[in-house]
Parts: structure tokens; C-alpha cells; sequence
């Protein structure tokens, strides 16, 4: 038995280069980085002072309902955008509420909901500050000033699922669901297994979301002093390469059986045609040299798919700027492509890490790339690693061999994951 | 066509509040001897809630071993290594070099949290007023400690059990708060299923037990007040119910494609039949009073499953002790149920453990497959007067002895999702397995 076709029918972003998968697509073309000092605190005294920040952030622009606003955080107003704009996108709600009662219940029932979340900042944790300055150390005081203190809706507020139960509640969705919290696969695998929804009969469509906000003090500091943040630029494959930057946002897309999207009509973007995932079982910090991870990864995404290395027609690298991330990658793709790797490019340069978001959002981007006929360059890249031999990865554009892009990511635990779609 | 892969329940493992192993849980479940005390890890005298189920006794470094890896734990991590080596060693079969990669890892971890000792050293330093003043972060204490790091990320669980494990095929974390470990199995079921490894282990841990997380559920007055009778405290589906009981802990399960695990000669509890998911789509911390939302989710577990509301002998329910929680599931379960709702037999062992959040469901599943195991059910303790609105067959004051077909559990989180898994008796899909060869 064959696996059913999925379709990808809307797609939706923010981040540091835009607020729609096309105007980031647009900057990334243009050569554009957004990434700058950060703003959100005083960093000129810090030694780490760059990340791809969204502009001129409003919440009201996120997320209209301003009730809302007090019971979510930063991350959550950009996966609510995103997947907002997917679904609006795609015409789900409308075409639902033409149908008569009981099939609109069904299609809100066959409609899942798959999220990679962030899973939480150390601001959330901030908001018992002021109660801990209050006590004094003592913990009987703690508990005695806590409700004068804190928000009683602090918990729900630091909810690591809070945008898969608010788009429920906001479009009626009612459908199988998850909210993946493994770092930067996080997106990925919410892809992964909304697509397992689909071909094992739990949902006729799906929104997948991926959201994340890492740009706060204290994350940043961690990441600086584990020699992961570049001084100024990140520069996938290159040389001089010193680490990555962190970017914010979200990416979100509309995966569907055929039968779903012909019944409304519905506009076909590409289609998705597998995934795999796998762990290098290395701890949570350190990965494997010599890419098997990776290329396993790939490896399984292939077979998933059911097609060769050969019918990749360009590759988005995780390039995420770091240097043992950047080798092993390249090996990783040594391995698998050998002498005949696609185009590869890498979009992390122009808006930052989005971490839990990364793979959801750079498959938006992906399909407007394969659309465009056009690899876009990664403007940053001045000379290859020779660690990074044998990657096909240039500062100008090139031209994808075929209509399918492999994406790749890497998560702390020593996770990979690839992903494989077709543009139409 | 060939038949669907099967997937078999191997090795349990088990750190409640009740038992650090399978068989004192077990034991205290089938009986319903409760965990709940005043909270002893930190002075909660202040607290409006100061009661909980902790685990008790749980000697981390003589459990853990290496002493390395304790330095990147925190205190649910501890609980989650350790329920995982009790899984592995019931099943006799780990990871090799020569199967790592075909071995997955799946588990509801807690949310993101910061060792308490960790945020009070950091506000002393960098927000003495309360407020935090980054630039005094660049020489805080724990801000600039990796470990203080690795400790909190949402991914370190996990790293931990496919590091100590060698696990190397799919591995993936999920939060969707109560309903998590519940989710956990239910991908590490679909991964088997899908032939994307042949092996999974599988399990949920979380630990709220602290200043920082008794706070929060108090904000939201979700936890029993009763601080004098911590035992009582815990009564899901009773009239004078008033909330839950915070428990603690993890449980973690191996899980074996059926034919490869009969082959091997391996000892199987129960199938792993089916898993089903939905969103209430109501409410952040409520499904509705008549069931929508946890009907979908039992109804496609039963789909996922083969399998029609007369073969389930047990529900093991989420039965959380809050007053709608446990009115919305009794209406699901009716509406699901129907007529065979009279025979069929129910019971909340949250009574018992209380309530563990992320790793609730992985917890109650292993009590599932003990029950078909055993052909005992566990008593819904503390059940005095059952609320009118929540008339079940409830499962009060001793175990009930009877074979098990089929064993239900049901996990519901806040935010809205709803997890349901079903087990089936070993005996059960054996003859079904036949039936498909013949």
C-alpha cells in the first residue's frame, strides 16, 4: 500500500526579516541579514550583543485579542501569528463554516494541531522576583505573600503548549495533536508527526507550527559562554565561522491529505514527502565529529519518501555558524551525496537560530526557493572551511537540480532531523 | 497487504510516591494506601497548600550510579534515569552497538524549570529589588554556570537516557502538561508501527514539587487545601472533592515490535494497541461539562486499537479530584461507553499517587498492564460518596479480581489536550497474531 500524497496548502512566519514567508524569502534574495545589537535590553556593556530581533515588535499586530495577551508570553504571540496566518492562508475556518453543523464538527475533529514549542524562557521564572526580594530568604514568608505578589495565572502563562491549546480554542480545531519540546528539532519533528497523522488516518489536515524566543539575558549569556555565539556574523562553512546568533519568531504550515485540499479547492503550494529523525546519544551538548547523526537522518528521510540521494535538488543546511556543527554537517553530506551534492545553501545568516521554530520556518522558505527555480547564496560566506570540502555551498545564487529540497536541523541531545518537500 | 506491526510492553519501571519500584507501587495502588504528607523538601508552613505526594526515601547517587551525570540533573531527571534502568533490566534487553540506531527514545518531560536554589541565587545577585538587572548577570553564580544550564533545558531528560543508554534511532521530548506521558507512548507506539525503529523506550517524569511549582498551582486553586488530612486529600469522583494532590516521579516503559519480542522469548505485560489525541478546544484548564474533546480522543484510541467499548474491562481514569475534570470525564466516558458502561469498571490511582503531571500517563499506563497482568484492578481510594454526576462503576474498597481484555487510561492537560491509550491482554492479540499468520 502505497502512502497517501500530502499536500502543503498555506504557510505562514515572523521573524527578524519579515513578518510573511515572502518578504523573508525577499531579504534572505536580496543578501540582506537582519540580525543586529539586540534591543530588548542595555547590551553595551555585555560581551555578546548580537541576534536577528523582530522589528518594531507589537503585540496587537500578533495576536488581535488583547485578553489574550496576559496569558501568553513573547513566543506564543509569534506561534499564534504564524499559525494564524496558515490557517487564514488556507481558508480552513471559512470553508468550515459553510458546512452544515455536523460536518463542520467532523472537520474541526480531523483537523490536528502539531507544535514545536520553545518549551519556556528564564524570564517566566523572573515573576517570583519580587516575592523572593520580599521574603527575605525565608520560606513561610514565600508562601504567605505569594497571591499579593504573583500572577495567578503565572502557570498557565508559562505553559510550554500554550499555542496549541490557543488554536484550538481560537479556530475550534479539535484534532490529534502534540507539542514537540526537543530544542531545535522541535519544529521538525512536529512536521514529522503531523505527517504520520495524516498517512495513519488520525487527521485529514493539519497545522504544524514551530515558535521560539530564545533572545532574553540569561539564555544568551549561557550560549556565549558555551562558545556557541558568533562576536558579529554568522558565516555557515566559512573559515573564519565562530558561532551562531539567535534569531526569534516562528514558521507554520498547512499539511493535507490530496482529498482534503481538492474538496475546498484549496491551492497547492508542494508537497511533503518525508521525514527522519534520529540521536547521536552523544549527551546534551556535544556531537558526533563525523556526522553519522545527520546523514542517518537523511538516509531515513529518504527511504521514507522513497526516493534516491540523487533526486535531492538543493539542500538547507542547519549551518548554524558553529564549528563542530558545520564540519560534522559537511561530512554528514559527504557521506550521504558523495561526489554529486545538490546545491546547498543555508538560511541562518540573514535572520539568526530560531531554535524550536528553525525547521518549520526554513521549510517555508525552502518552498519559495524550489518555487523561484533559484538556491539563494549565503552572503556571509567569504571562503570555505576546507573542513567543509566538498559542499556545494556558495555566496551567490545557484540552480536547483530538481523541485526537492532536504532540510536539515540539529538539536541539543545530539538530535537530527531532515525533512524532504516538493515545490508544485 | 500485511498485518499492521504490533507493538508489545516488555519492561516497566517505576519512581512514585507510593513505591521506588513496580512492585511497591503496585502493591500500594492495588490498595490504595496513599502517598500524600506534608511537603518535607522545603518549608511549605506559608504555603496556602502544604501537603504533597513526594517520592520518599529515593537515594539518588546509589540509584544513579555516576556521579558525573547527577551533576546535570535535576531532581525529575534523577526519578526518569532511574525508572528507565528498572525498565530496561524487567525487559532483559537494552541497546547494543549493533542495534542502537533501530532503538527510539519518546517522553513527556516536565516543563522548563530552574533548580530553586539556582533562581534565588541568581535573584540575590542580579535582581535584589526584584527586578533583574542584566548587566549584574554577567557575574551571577548560576547564570554563568553551564551545568545550572544543562540542568534546564527542555531537552536534557532526554539527552541523559540516549547518552546512558546509547540510544541512537528517534528521539523526541513532548509537553502537552497532564496529557504528556500519555503522548510519549503514543508516538513511541505510532514509531514501532511506522517501522522507524523497533524498539522504544518510553516514559514520562516531571517533579513540581518546589516553591516555585506548589506556587503556581496554588495561584490557580487546583490543589486539595485539605492539609490535615494529606491521605484523604485525593479523592477523584467523590462528592466533597476539592482539588488535587501534587505528586512526583516518572515511569517509564520498553517497548518491542510483537513477533521480534515473542522471538526473543520476552516476558510481555500487554499490547500497546492504540493512542488517541485530541483538543478540547474549551478552555486552558477545563474540558466541557459534557465530555467534548476526551470523547474524541477514547473513541480514536478505540479505533487506533481495533477494538469496540465492550472489549475495555478497566479504565484506569484521569481522575484528577478537581471538581470539573472529573464531571467531564464521567460524561465522556458515558457518552463513549454506553450501555457497556455498567460493566465496565473504573478507577483513578491518582487517589493514590496523586497527580504527576508530565509523567501521569506513562505511570498509569504500566498500572494498566500490571492489572491485565495480574487480573487485578486498583482501588479508587477515598471514594466515600460518589458525586450523582459522576455514577460509574467505580472499582471501591478492594481490588477487583477479574480478567482484563482490555485496559484503558486516560491523561487530559492543561491547554486543552487529551491523550487515551489502550492495552490488550497478551492472550488476546497472540490469538489475533495467529489469526493473521493463518
Amino acid at each position: 500500500m502505497s502512502a497517501p500524497r500530502i499536500v502543503i496548502t498555506a504557510t505562514g512566519a515572523v521573524c527578524s526579516g519579515g513578518k510573511s514567508p515572502g518578504d523573508i524569502y525577499a531579504s534572505l534574495r536580496a543578501g540582506t541579514s537582519s540580525i543586529g545589537p539586540i534591543r530588548q535590553w542595555d547590551v553595551a556593556h555585555w560581551p555578546t550583543r548580537m541576534a536577528g530581533e523582530v522589528a518594531d515588535f507589537n503585540a496587537r499586530e500578533m495576536v488581535d485579542d488583547r485578553k489574550l495577551h496576559k496569558l501568553i508570553r513573547r513566543t506564543d504571540l509569534f506561534g499564534l501569528y504564524a499559525a494564524g496566518r496558515a490557517i487564514d492562508g488556507a481558508g480552513l475556518a471559512a470553508y468550515r463554516d459553510t458546512l452544515p453543523p455536523e460536518a463542520a464538527a467532523t472537520f474541526n475533529d480531523r483537523t490536528g494541531v502539531y507544535v514545536g514549542s520553545g518549551s519556556g524562557n528564564f524570564e517566566n521564572q523572573y515573576d517570583y522576583f519580587p516575592l523572593l526580594a520580599a521574603a527575605h530568604g525565608s520560606m513561610p514568608e514565600f508562601g504567605r505573600e505569594l497571591a499579593n505578589t504573583v500572577n495567578p495565572m503565572w502557570l498557565l502563562r508559562s505553559l510550554p503548549n500554550n499555542v496549541l491549546g490557543h488554536i484550538g480554542i481560537k479556530y475550534g480545531l479539535k484534532g490529534s495533536n502534540a507539542c514537540i519540546t526537543s530544542h531545535s528539532c522541535s519544529g521538525s519533528l512536529a512536521v514529522i508527526e503531523g505527517m504520520e497523522a495524516l498517512r495513519n488516518g488520525e487527521a485529514d489536515r493539519v497545522v504544524a507550527v514551530g515558535h521560539d524566543a530564545p533572545i532574553e539575558p540569561q539564555m544568551v549569556l549561557y550560549y556565549y559562554r558555551l562558545g556557541l555565539i558568533a562576536a558579529q556574523t554568522l558565516r555557515p562553512f566559512d573559515v573564519a565561522r565562530d558561532g551562531s546568533v539567535f534569531g526569534e519568531g516562528a514558521g507554520a504550515l498547512v499539511l493535507e491529505l490530496e482529498a482534503s485540499a481538492a474538496a475546498r479547492d484549496a491551492k497547492v503550494l508542494g508537497e511533503m514527502l518525508g521525514g527522519g529523525h534520529v540521536s547521536e546519544a552523544t549527551g546534551l551538548l556535544a556531537i558526533r565529529d563525523d556526522g553519522d547523526g545527520l546523514a542517518r537522518a537523511i538516509a531515513a528521510a529518504l527511504d521514507d519518501a522513497k526516493i534516491h540521494a540523487a533526486d535531492v535538488g538543493m539542500i538547507v543546511a542547519h549551518g548554524n555558524g558553529t564549528r563542530p556543527s558545520d564540519a560534522s554537517e559537511a561530512a554528514a553530506i559527504r557521506t550521504v551525496f558523495g561526489a554529486h551534492a545538490p546545491p546547498v545553501t543555508a538560511f541562518k545568516w540573514s535572520f539568526g537560530h530560531l531554535i524550536a521554530a528553525a525547521g518549520m520556518l526554513e521549510t517555508t522558505l525552502a518552498l519559495l526557493a524550489l518555487a523561484e527555480g533559484v538556491v539563494p547564496g549565503v552572503a556571509t560566506l567569504r571562503e570555505l572551511d576546507p573542513d567543509c570540502a566538498g559542499v556545494p555551498v556558495s555566496a551567490s545564487p545557484q540552480v536547483p537540480r530538481s523541485k526537492i529540497a532536504l532540510i536539515l536541523c540539529r538539536g541539543f541531545g545530539g538530535t537530527d532531523a531532515a525533512l524532504l518537500v516538493r515545490a508544485r | 497487504m500485511t498485518a499492521r506491526k504490533r507493538v508489545a510492553i516488555t519492561g516497566l519501571g517505576l519512581v512514585t510516591p507510593v513505591g521506588n519500584d513496580v512492585a511497591t507501587t503496585w502493591e500500594a495502588v492495588l490498595h490504595g494506601r496513599s502517598g500524600g504528607a506534608p511537603i518535607s523538601v522545603f518549608d511549605a508552613s506559608g504555603f496556602p497548600v502544604h501537603i504533597a505526594a513526594e517520592v520518599k526515601g529515593f537515594d539518588g547517587p546509589t540509584r544513579i550510579g555516576d556521579r558525573k551525570l547527577l551533576k546535570l540533573t535535576n531532581r525529575s531527571h534523577r526519578f526518569a534515569l532511574a525508572a528507565a534502568e528498572q525498565a530496561l533490566q524487567d525487559a532483559g534487553i537494552r541497546p547494543t552497538d549493533a542495534d542502537a540506531t533501530r532503538w527510539g527514545c519518546s517522553v513527556g518531560a516536565g516543563m522548563m524549570g530552574v533548580d530553586f536554589a539556582d533562581l534565588s541565587g541568581t535573584q540575590a545577585h542580579s535582581a535584589a529589588d526584584g527586578e533583574l538587572h542584566p548587566d549584574l548577570l554577567l557575574t551571577d553564580g548560576p547564570a554563568n554556570d553551564p551545568l545550572a544550564f544543562c540542568r534546564s533545558n527542555c531537552a536534557a531528560g532526554l539527552s541523559l537516557i540516549t547518552r546512558r543508554h546509547g540510544i541512537r534511532g528517534y528521539a523526541s521530548a513532548v509537553h502537552t502538561a497532564c496529557a504528556s506521558g500519555g503522548q510519549a507512548l503514543g508516538t513511541a507506539m505510532k514509531l514501532i508501527r511506522r517501522g522507524a525503529v523497533d524498539r522504544v523506550l518510553a516514559g514520562g517524569f516531571d517533579s513540581m514539587i518546589s516553591p516555585v511549582g506548589i506556587s503556581g498551582f496554588c495561584l490557580l486553586s487546583a490543589l486539595s487545601p485539605d492539609n490535615d488530612t494529606p491521605q484523604r486529600a485525593s479523592r477523584p469522583f467523590d462528592v466533597t472533592r476539592n482539588g488535587f494532590l501534587l505528586g512526583e516521579g516518572a515511569g517509564f516503559l520498553v517497548l518491542e515490535e510483537w513477533r521480534a519480542a515473542r522471538k526473543r522469548g520476552a516476558r510481555i505485560y500487554a499490547e500497546l494497541a492504540g493512542d488517541g489525541n485530541s483538543l478540547s478546544s474549551y478552555r486552558i484548564t477545563d474540558s466541557p461539562p459534557d465530555g467534548d474533546g476526551p470523547i474524541q480522543a477514547m473513541r480514536q484510541a478505540l479505533w487506533s486499537a481495533g477494538a469496540t467499548p465492550a472489549d475495555i474491562d478497566y479504565l484506569n481514569a484521569h481522575g484528577t479530584s478537581t471538581g470539573m475534570n472529573d464531571r467531564s470525564e464521567s460524561a465522556a466516558v458515558k457518552v463513549v461507553f454506553g450501555p457497556d458502561v455498567s460493566r465496565l469498571s473504573v478507577s483513578s490511582t491518582k487517589s493514590t499517587m496523586g497527580h504527576l503531571i508530565a509523567a501521569a500517563g506513562a505511570v498509569e499506563v504500566a498500572v494498566c498492564a500490571l492489572a491485565i497482568r495480574d487480573g487485578r484492578m486498583p482501588i479508587n481510594a477515598n471514594l466515600r460518596e460518589v458525586d450523582p454526576d459522576c455514577e460509574l462503576n467505580f472499582v471501591r474498597d478492594a481490588p477487583r479480581s477479574q480478567r482484563v481484555r482490555m485496559a484503558m487510561s486516560n491523561s487530559f492537560g492543561f491547554g486543552g489536550s487529551n491523550s487515551c491509550i489502550v492495552l490488550r491482554n497478551p492472550e488476546e492479540t497472540d490469538a489475533a497474531v495467529e489469526g493473521e499468520s493463518a
